[in-house]
């Protein structure tokens, strides 16, 4: 019943062999060393300062959302670096073999990535970029935030949530992984059929890519379901559905999305499973297969995925626009509607990924106009951003720098994605570099509400403020990078590049192709920016530490409580008032109120259950790469052994007493006092509102 | 406002310059359509944006100007009750409606002209060449060349496009391995070119000249390597290419497109030309790929680091170009 392979297949290690592992390529060496070096600079200060235990008791098995986001949000920044130097290499890459009298390096004709190394490494861009930093970037924006803004303990399914972390990991390692040993896939981060078949295909790079974004794609499927349930089931008393934080909604919709896309995915995959494993013919060429409905399939999911990732982005907007102009959200109403309108639409528009396969004109003119629709609510949202600045006191700082370029990128990618939602212009610049332009704004404006999200958020999360001098350097070449390579690739869309070639045949390319190489080399200014931020905010933090309200003009309920936030997140949970909750408060000057009472809080245990299923996960995603049945089989019914397991030892959380939280909240008190004498008011002379 | 750095307000004006691109040299070849089609494409590329720039432009303008004006430092008016307007936000709904609808009539007028299965825009009965029977050509892409068979000329090309120009020209497009995606910028939008499918595109130049035409969808390791020659020729010079190919000593049919569909990276697009062409090539290739023919690619060129050797292009005599 199983397919019939190229190559040598043993029962102990699969197709892997010695062979496998690219020791003789100086490029995947390099990257080898750079990950030790990378890894240990990690590890070693752990071992140094005796922290094993901490980090793994606190951090490995924390089912606490805080903790959780981060670890989310550091898997997606370390994912981003190492997608941005996949990008690097294939600037430079396009930038020497240009023309027939490119020079050559290594072991290519042209340039110094032979075709497959290539291929692999503009696959693994997408991949890493779209399913290992933005999704995972955004994820734990929502698991940090959105609890919080609702007056949460938690998520409703604290330890699923750090199972879904694990399984995004594991995802990720797999990837990671396959730079290693053996190969990545190289048919595109989109795995067009039927390239991905056995036939065209016949080495493991496909099956990583299919199993990693299977394994992180279940836990995608898992945290929808608890950001939803959360959001649904655990607001605080008060907040009505009308009191909701915008980036609350935000979350919502794009967990609606996500716990209905990605099931598709997941089936798209599957059926290709089969086809490679199994030797059926879903989406092979003959035998009755058709690889439309690969191409359908994923684009079902492709393009909710887009708005999957952009809905929180609007959502951090539109928290961060009327925090820096001191004026509540222009049109709250509207802007909920224009959400969910986008998310409702995103469902009808796929099939302009492929106008060009040969649907007719009507079905094209049909998603032709969906497209367009979903620019309504989008400009929708738009203007409400500029008629909240309008009349407002603004503030630069760097959060707001971002949010503001970021609309300005959102009109760049809105015009271009507009005039390729019309099939007449999308024929003649479908598969050109125009389509990578327009698409890399609309991820970038992605990265630049979550660049914006980071720095706004970090204080609260980590008790101190991040270096602003730094930060704005980090803005500024930031975006004259994106503006120097996307307007050169917009112009080389012009001139009939198109995508994904690992040699060009034009010279007239050449002084285009260098502009963008400079734009890279501003990117990796900006990268270093970016960790001189780091570096100084953290060398500096005893005298950058901060209050509840470090910005000073916060709107949301998540800057009432202590900074950094304690585990249990409020001592007590708030009484909603108002949609601005914070801003209410302020203007009444209960910011900080001291209840008369505390009352027992019921919080969930610390489990080892969601990193064993993580590890067996990766070894049944390892082991179906490489036909390893026995460690496939062993990863699998491991999983399901400890679910059944886990299942008799009911885990019934802990309770914080009231005494215990009265001197947990006694020394958050103490800290918050000798940050800021001014803003703190006499616990004497606070009521619980 | 930012934070006292000297540079900053440099800085601002810095982000303009890749605007200095736009005056830089290079062939913006999608600026220079020929044809009706691509013109009609072109066309409605430039009324589309135009139309844009309506919404756009204002939107831009407007987030500048609020954003710098109201700034805390100007000590502009502040008023933070301002926070819902019915007026601007039925204005927010309505007016980027009122431009979808408007581009929804673009794009509804447009579709139909430039139809790559049967293009509008080519009937017209002005130009003469829409009175000329069409010429058909059947393109078949193989891992990583393109097939051009002229069934009724009984001739077959690789890598070499040669049209008659100022008459019509209508392709029917299939490929025996994985997708491709016919283009030839400024000439023939692209249309993709699946297996065990078809799809069809069609073109009109009325004046000679040469294009480069290539693969625009990717297709494995000679993807890059998929150009072909566009050949736009007079009629009399097309009639002479064509009694010239006709005499080619290599003939095309089911077996030797089994022998030339392996895989075969063609560095340099080398042209090979046919006679004696099975006219129902195309049709017996398509049976032969929904029935399940397939062509693997060896795992040594698929994961392979190096093209150092790669498959030797088929023997065959080139033609000298007309």
């Amino acid at each position: 019943m199983l397919v019939h392979l190229q190559g040598p297949w043993s029962p102990l290690f699969g197709r892997l062999t010695l062979a496998s592992i690219p020791y003789s390529n100086p490029i995947i060496i390099f990257a080898f060393v750079f990950t030790v070096i990378a890894g240990l600079a990690a590890v070693i200060p752990v071992l140094y300062f005796r922290k094993v235990g901490y980090i793994f008791r606190e951090w490995i098995c924390s089912v606490d959302h805080k903790k959780i986001g981060v670890m989310y949000i550091i898997l997606g920044l370390v994912m981003m670096f190492r997608g941005f130097v996949d990008g690097m290499m294939i600037r430079t890459q396009q930038v020497t073999a240009d023309g027939p009298t490119s020079p050559h390096f290594l072991e290519a004709q042209h340039g110094y990535l032979p075709p497959s190394h290539f291929d692999q490494i503009y696959s693994s861009h997408g991949t890493l970029m779209i399913l290992f930093a933005a999704t995972p970037i955004l994820t734990g924006l929502g698991n940090i935030i959105v609890p919080l803004q609702i007056g949460a303990r938690d998520m409703a399914f604290p330890r699923m949530n750090a199972i879904s972390l694990w399984l995004t990991v594991m995802g990720a390692m797999l990837v990671m992984a396959s730079l290693f040993i053996g190969d990545f896939s190289d048919a595109g981060w989109v795995g067009l059929t039927p390239l991905t078949e056995l036939p065209y295909s016949p080495s493991v790079g496909v099956d990583y890519w299919m199993w990693a974004i299977q394994i992180s794609s279940i836990g995608t499927t898992l945290n929808a379901i608890n950001i939803i349930t959360t959001i649904i089931g655990m607001r605080a008393p008060g907040m009505r559905w009308d009191r909701l934080p915008i980036f609350t909604w935000t979350t919502l919709s794009t967990s609606v999305i996500g716990l209905t896309a990605f099931p598709v995915l997941g089936v798209a995959l599957a059926l290709l499973g089969a086809d490679r494993y199994l030797g059926t013919h879903f989406y092979t060429a003959g035998m009755g297969g058709n690889l439309m409905l690969y191409t359908d399939l994923f684009w079902i999911w492709g393009h909710p995925e887009v708005y999957f990732l952009v809905l929180p982005a609007f959502g951090v907007l539109s928290e961060v626009i009327p925090t820096f102009s001191e004026k509540p959200l222009f049109g709250y109403i509207t802007m909920v509607a224009a959400t969910f309108a986008i998310a409702g639409i995103s469902w009808s528009v796929w099939l302009h990924h492929f106008f060009t396969m040969g649907a007719g004109p009507m079905v094209n003119t049909f998603f032709s106009v969906a497209t367009m629709i979903v620019g309504i609510p989008t400009g929708v949202k738009v203007f409400n951003w500029i008629f909240t600045m309008y009349r407002g006191r603004i503030t630069y700082t760097t959060p707001m720098l971002w949010a503001v370029a970021a609309i300005l990128l959102l009109l760049v990618g809105g015009i271009t994605g507009v005039m390729l939602a019309n099939p007449a212009i999308n024929y003649t610049v479908h598969n050109s570099v125009f389509v990578i332009a327009h698409f890399h704004c609309m991820v970038l404006l992605i990265v630049f509400a979550a660049f914006a999200a980071v720095i706004y958020w970090w204080p609260k999360v980590f008790g101190f403020m991040l270096d602003e001098a730094n930060g704005k350097r980090f803005f500024w070449t930031f975006c004259l990078a994106t503006s120097t390579v996307f307007t050169a690739m917009f112009m080389l869309g012009f001139e009939g590049e198109t995508r994904r070639l690992d040699y060009l045949y034009d010279p007239h390319w050449m002084p285009m192709l260098i502009v963008e190489e400079v734009g890279i080399a501003l990117y990796c200014l900006a990268v270093f920016y970016f960790f001189k931020m780091l570096y100084v905010s953290i060398r500096d933090r005893d005298k950058n530490v901060c209050g509840p309200d470090p910005w000073g003009t916060a709107r949301t309920l998540e800057w009432l409580t202590h900074t950094p936030v304690p585990f249990y997140n409020f001592a007590v949970t708030p009484q909603v008032h108002e949609l601005d909750e914070l801003t209410w408060r302020r203007e009444r000057n209960c910011e900080t109120v001291m209840p008369d009472h505390y009352e027992p809080v019921h919080m969930p245990n610390n489990s080892m259950v969601p990193i064993i299923i993580g590890i067996l996960a990766f070894g049944f995603g390892f082991g179906m790469v490489w036909r390893i049945w026995w460690m496939a089989g062993g990863g699998l019914a491991g999983i399901i052994a400890v679910i059944i397991i886990t299942s008799f030892f009911p885990d019934r959380g802990y309770t914080i007493t009231p005494e215990q939280m009265r001197e947990l909240e006694a020394e958050h008190l103490r800290r918050r006092v000798a940050v800021s004498t001014a803003s703190v008011i006499p616990l004497a002379e606070q009521r619980l509102v | 406002m930012f934070n006292g750095l000297r540079w900053a307000p440099l800085a601002r004006w810095a982000v303009l310059l890749p605007l200095l691109a736009l005056g830089g040299c290079g062939e913006y070849r999608l600026f220079h359509p020929v044809g009706p089609v691509a013109n009609a494409e072109f066309h409605y590329t430039i009324l589309n944006t135009g139309v844009m720039m309506l919404i756009i432009v204002p939107t831009t303008i407007l987030t500048m100007v609020f954003a710098l004006r109201y700034r805390k430092s100007r000590a502009a008016a502040y008023d933070p009750s301002f926070s819902h307007s019915l007026s601007l936000e039925l204005a927010m709904w309505g007016v980027p409606l009122v431009i979808v609808v408007i581009l929804t009539f673009c794009t509804y007028s447009s579709v139909f002209l430039v139809n790559p299965a049967d293009p509008l825009s080519l009937d017209n009965q002005a130009d003469p060449g829409a009175v000329a029977a069409p010429l058909d050509v059947d393109v078949i892409t193989t891992d990583w060349q393109w097939i051009f068979v002229y069934p009724a000329q009984r001739i077959a090309t690789i890598d070499d496009l040669v049209v008659p120009a100022g008459r019509t020209v209508r392709f029917e497009l299939t490929s025996a391995t994985v997708t491709n995606d016919f283009y030839i910028p400024q000439v023939a939008p692209m249309i993709d070119v699946m297996p065990g499918m078809r799809t069809q595109d069609a073109f009109r130049v009325n004046r000679p000249g040469n294009y480069e035409g290539f693969s625009a969808d990717f297709s494995g390791a000679g993807f890059s390597w998929m150009q072909f020659a566009t050949r736009i020729v007079s009629p009399d010079d097309f009639s002479a290419w064509v009694k010239r190919t006709q005499s080619a000593p290599d003939h095309l049919n089911m077996a030797r497109f089994m022998q030339i569909a392996q895989p075969t990276i063609n560095q340099g697009a080398k042209p090979l030309y046919f006679s004696a062409v099975d006219p129902n090539l195309f049709a017996e290739v398509f049976t032969a790929i929904q029935q399940g023919q397939v062509f693997p690619v060896p795992e040594d060129i698929d994961t392979k680091t190096s093209l150092s050797n790669p498959t030797a292009v088929q023997s065959g005599e080139a033609k000298p170009k007309s």
